[in-house]
């Protein structure tokens, strides 16, 4: 009897203890969920808001923001929104390679933060998907007045993203390198970098230009290519659809950045380099030029505080003298369509947009704000910075990849492209581009 | 004739010790005095071995910083629990393997192992959804049962194993004495089976304590965040913090170090029975 | 097992051979609850997107049958993808199990003491200490043309020029490959170390008596003796590496152009790139197929040896 009793309790152990632990998880997992709302209640001045108010609504802001900002700066932007509305804010800040793969993930899972940032790279996808809401809706229900946004990201008519903040990607020049080649005068059109940049490399040895072309993030083509096409007037789409095949323009660029590296003046490393390699390589002097996002100033100036370094516009074509186009990045910001609290999601978007929040988050991230009201200080900002700023009013923002769809892998069959045709596998810049055409245009079907 | 040997084989081993110390410790030691430099000199040319600008900075700032410590505190307890848990249900699902013959036997272990066959991340959208319905995202549960699930099968195949080289006799003999299977199971096979059972253990802590894409995935709040996951919140969108992410492997990878120091013995004789009959 | 039988006497025999009967499967009850609740959705999910158009984008998609699997075989991408893996795991398990019997026979040795030995033993097992995002830091940090590895060749006036590693299409194969031998030989090393403890000394004793000298030895009686626990590592190497993503993916994204897409990077980009969750769900299902051949080969093995 006993041996039996003893089995069977053995047994029942078992089980019991399996279903424990699935329960237990369980409420981990809910237990978690609580406890992270009653973490993040910063509105409790007022003592009957206790802890677990059904009334208290809080909200989830998922970017990578918080990552690139100074430590805390986000935070006390979001908690003026709290002040302001009674309405609790969670940070969920990841880095930006990061943010992407939990969005993409949470579209498809529907665990999607209710306010998300957005890059312009994403949206057409993220739309297409119904993972994100139409921000269109939201704005007329609200009656917000739209004339103070200076861009709202579309598809098929309506917005779904509204830029936050602009990065421009100027030209930084290492002057100090330069002078150790010799060189007075700052390149003003294609040729004449090339030449420059030729005298870098026999004087100095060191690499007159960089361009981080990793697959991995693609994002180089954006930045660091388009941005010659863009800075001589020259444009990837036609209507919104793409036009490479034949376009003389791009040809003039394929082939000039090919000539680059035929004479060996690239930093080498270009095809697993990234963004934040290619910032190392110019911070430790062994670049002269590069197009880089302006938000790296403090970056470069903390890890090279000798160096002399200056921001010049990008050459453009011989003989173009019209108005050049400056590539810019923005961090945008969405509401997700699995949210249940979308009208509150949208006040923190009108917040975070509103002239003088703009204003200082701008501030804060060196970039540019996207109100077209908003007012920033930048009297404190660095003298390079304004500098900065001034080119960037010279010149007509652009960036033709925001809002097409899977803009990223539009990125990255082209890098493959451009680097078979660096390479020499492929014998034409237009055979290239037709190539390349006919990929992309499967994406836009 | 047996001295000349002894000479050159001498010769040999401590070579290839030199060769070996280099290989595996020297990317260890250029991460760890990377740890002490200030980010600009992480790149320089010629590359510098100890810096003028010698700094802490990078480990102050991970110590002081809550949010991180939270994040080893979570792959401690995550990896803990997962080890006790994989150990207990491999030692059941191994004692069956071993000591009974039945039908469906060879059909749920190459399930079992080929289980272990499917790539991740082609499984983390569907996987992702499921632990949404069954309430667990964003909670250590998520994070434990997941990789409870990608220990067992190795966990099972080495108990497996070490169970088979242990004789069978131990465990009729509690039965004879009128104790069950169960209790045979254990009072006699498991103490008798510690070193195998250590080096399970050790590979689960492992593999628990540095996964990344699920702890990424299957959590959202810092709270249930785990070290790699904050490793790699070092990696800006621009710009790297490169000696805070040296240092906080280094930090990372030192408990792992002293857990492997302690139980080196066992772990060291756990391995071969799992894979090898005597 | 007739004692228990005897212990109980006729009337328990029913139950008792009920109980004989479901024993077993209750002790794999946790695991296989386990399985079932948290894998046969997913894998059974994966399996069904293969056979529809594009699905989680589209909110109604068809049922296309095998024509996602027609388009992925034609694909010369895929064909690329297929066989820089076949490199990669070649390449990583031959050298796994290389450096793991090289350096397990060397920490093996008479010459050091236990102390000394214990130290080596550590530091041979370094590289497994580490996250596969920081062992990509790292390497890419080394392997940097302006990077310590460069730096050391041309200080040993061993190469002229700064190496593009990871950037050149020649290169980079070979460079993820070598890293991730890195990352991966202390497993192999530890699992040969366990075994060579294991041969009995009598196996040599009595081959020094033949007048035996170490090569014979190695050829005759350690590599025979190791063979079965070689095999069944290299079995699960080969299924470890086959789903090697992190490494790859943070050194060199699958490039430059193709030259280190393997087929996780491939199903990564096809399903978190261009969103054809479909296509990425096919590839997945090949790879399933594969191993799973793999692993029934493997049970049979591990049958074998029982």
């Amino acid at each position: 009897m006993k041996i039996k009793n003893f089995y069977n309790k053995g047994i029942l152990n078992i089980l019991l203890m399996v279903l424990a632990v699935i329960t237990l998880s369980g409420c981990m997992g809910s237990g978690g969920d609580s406890d992270s709302s009653s973490e993040t209640g910063t509105n409790n001045d007022n003592g009957s808001n206790s802890e677990g108010d059904s009334d208290e609504i809080t909200l989830e802001f998922q970017q990578w923001w918080g990552v690139e900002l100074p430590d805390g700066v986000l935070r006390e932007i979001v908690d003026g929104f709290t002040e302001e509305t009674g309405i609790n804010v969670e940070l969920l800040s990841n880095p930006y390679a990061d943010t992407k793969t939990q969005i993409a993930a949470g579209a498809a899972a529907s665990t999607m933060a209710d306010v998300v940032g957005l890059d312009g790279a994403w949206v057409y996808d993220f739309a297409k998907q119904g993972s994100i809401a139409n921000l269109s809706t939201l704005m007329d229900d609200s009656g917000y007045d739209q004339n103070q946004l200076s861009d709202q990201i579309q598809v098929d008519g309506n917005t779904f993203m509204i830029p936050v903040a602009n990065f421009a990607y100027p030209m930084y020049v290492n002057m100090d390198i330069l002078e150790e080649a010799g060189i007075e005068d700052i390149p003003e059109t294609r040729s004449e970098f090339t030449e420059v940049a030729n005298t870098i490399y026999s004087e100095t040895g060191k690499a007159g230009w960089a361009i981080p072309l990793s697959t991995e993030s693609p994002s180089g083509i954006q930045n660091n290519f388009m941005s010659w096409l863009w800075a001589s007037g020259g444009s990837m789409l036609d209507n919104g659809q793409p036009n490479l095949t034949d376009n003389s323009d791009l040809i003039d660029t394929v082939e000039f950045m090919k000539g680059l590296f035929d004479d060996g003046v690239v930093a080498p490393g270009a095809y697993a380099m990234k963004e934040a390699d290619m910032v190392e390589e110019f911070t430790n002097g062994r670049v002269a030029f590069m197009i880089d996002s302006l938000a790296h100033l403090n970056t470069i100036q903390e890890g090279a505080p000798d160096m002399n370094f200056d921001f010049v516009p990008v050459p453009v074509q011989e003989g173009f003298s019209g108005e050049s186009g400056m590539d810019v990045a923005n961090w945008g910001i969405g509401v997700a369509e699995n949210s249940e609290h979308k009208e509150e999601a949208w006040q923190l978007v009108e917040y975070m947009m509103s002239p003088e929040v703009n204003a200082e988050l701008a501030v804060y991230a060196n970039a540019f704000p996207g109100n077209a009201n908003a007012d920033p200080d930048y009297s404190d900002a660095d003298d390079l910075f304004l500098k900065a700023y001034e080119l960037y009013q010279d010149s007509n923002p652009v960036n033709e990849f925001t809002g097409l769809p899977t803009s990223e892998e539009l990125m990255r069959t082209f890098a493959e492209q451009l680097q078979l045709y660096i390479e020499g596998d492929t014998g034409e810049a237009s055979e290239m581009l037709s190539e390349t055409q006919s990929i992309w245009e499967e994406a836009f079907e | 004739m047996v001295g000349e040997k002894k000479w050159y084989i001498k010769l040999i081993t401590f070579l290839l010790l030199a060769v070996g110390t280099i290989f595996s410790g020297f990317p260890v030691l250029w991460m760890f005095l990377n740890s002490f430099k200030p980010n600009s000199e992480i790149f320089a040319w010629p590359p510098v071995w100890i810096s003028d600008n010698f700094t802490l900075n990078a480990y102050a700032q991970i110590l002081s910083d809550p949010e991180k410590i939270r994040f080893f505190i979570n792959s401690y307890f995550v990896a803990f629990i997962v080890v006790i848990l994989t150990l207990f249900v491999s030692i059941l699902a191994s004692y069956s393997f071993s000591r009974f013959n039945y039908p469906g036997k060879k059909i749920i272990n190459t399930l079992i192992i080929s289980v272990q066959a499917v790539p991740p991340i082609t499984l983390l959208i569907p996987y992702l959804s499921l632990v949404v319905a069954l309430n667990l995202y964003n909670s250590y549960g998520a994070l434990i049962l997941t990789y409870l699930l990608f220990t067992l099968p190795y966990a099972i195949l080495m108990m497996t194993g070490y169970f088979n080289t242990l004789s069978k006799e131990l465990d009729e003999a509690v039965m004879i004495d009128g104790g069950s299977r169960f209790r045979a199971l254990w009072t006699v096979l498991v103490p008798v089976a510690v070193p195998g059972i250590v080096s399970v253990g050790m590979y689960t802590f492992m593999l628990a304590w540095n996964e990344y894409l699920f702890a990424l995935a299957l959590t959202k709040t810092t709270e249930f965040r785990t070290v790699p996951v904050g490793i790699n919140l070092l990696m800006g969108q621009h710009a790297y913090e490169w000696n805070q992410m040296m240092a906080m492997s280094i930090l990372g990878s030192i408990p792992v170090l002293l857990l492997f120091l302690f139980f080196q013995k066992y772990f060291i004789a756990g391995m071969t029975s799992g894979s090898i009959k005597s | 097992m007739t004692y228990q039988n005897v212990n109980r006497g006729r009337s328990k025999k029913r139950s008792g051979y009920l109980k004989k009967k479901t024993e077993p499967y209750l002790y794999l009850l946790p695991t296989v609850i386990l399985m079932v609740v948290l894998l046969v959705v997913p894998i059974y999910m994966v399996i069904q997107y293969s056979f529809f158009d594009n699905v989680i984008i589209n909110d109604n998609p068809v049922f296309v049958g095998f024509q996602n699997f027609q388009e992925l075989l034609t694909n010369e991408s895929f064909w690329v993808a297929v066989k820089n893996t076949l490199i990669f795991v070649g390449g990583s398990v031959i050298a796994h199990m290389i450096i793991g019997i090289t350096f397990a026979m060397v920490l093996n040795t008479k010459y050091i003491g236990p102390k000394l030995k214990a130290m080596f033993r550590v530091i041979f097992s370094l590289p497994w200490m580490f996250t596969a995002a920081v062992i990509a830091v790292l390497w890419k940090m080394l392997l940097n043309p302006n990077g310590f590895i460069n730096f050391l060749l041309v200080e040993l006036n061993l190469s002229s020029t700064n190496l593009e590693w990871l950037a050149s299409r020649d290169l980079a194969l070979f460079s993820v490959t070598m890293i991730n031998i890195w990352a991966g030989y202390p497993l192999f090393m530890i699992s040969i170390l366990a075994g060579l403890q294991g041969i009995q000394s009598q196996l040599y004793e009595s081959s020094a008596i033949d007048g035996a000298n170490h090569i014979k030895n190695f050829f005759y009686i350690t590599l025979p003796q190791l063979k079965p626990i070689l095999i069944s590592l290299i079995l699960l190497d080969f299924v470890w590496t086959i789903q090697q993503f992190a490494l790859i993916w943070m050194t060199t994204g699958g490039g430059p152009i193709d030259a280190t897409e393997i087929l996780s990077t491939f199903i990564y980009k096809q399903g978190f790139s261009e969103y054809q969750y479909a296509m990425a769900s096919t590839s997945a299902v090949i790879l399933l197929i594969i191993c799973t051949i793999v692993a029934i080969f493997y049970v049979r093995h591990q049958r074998g040896q029982e």
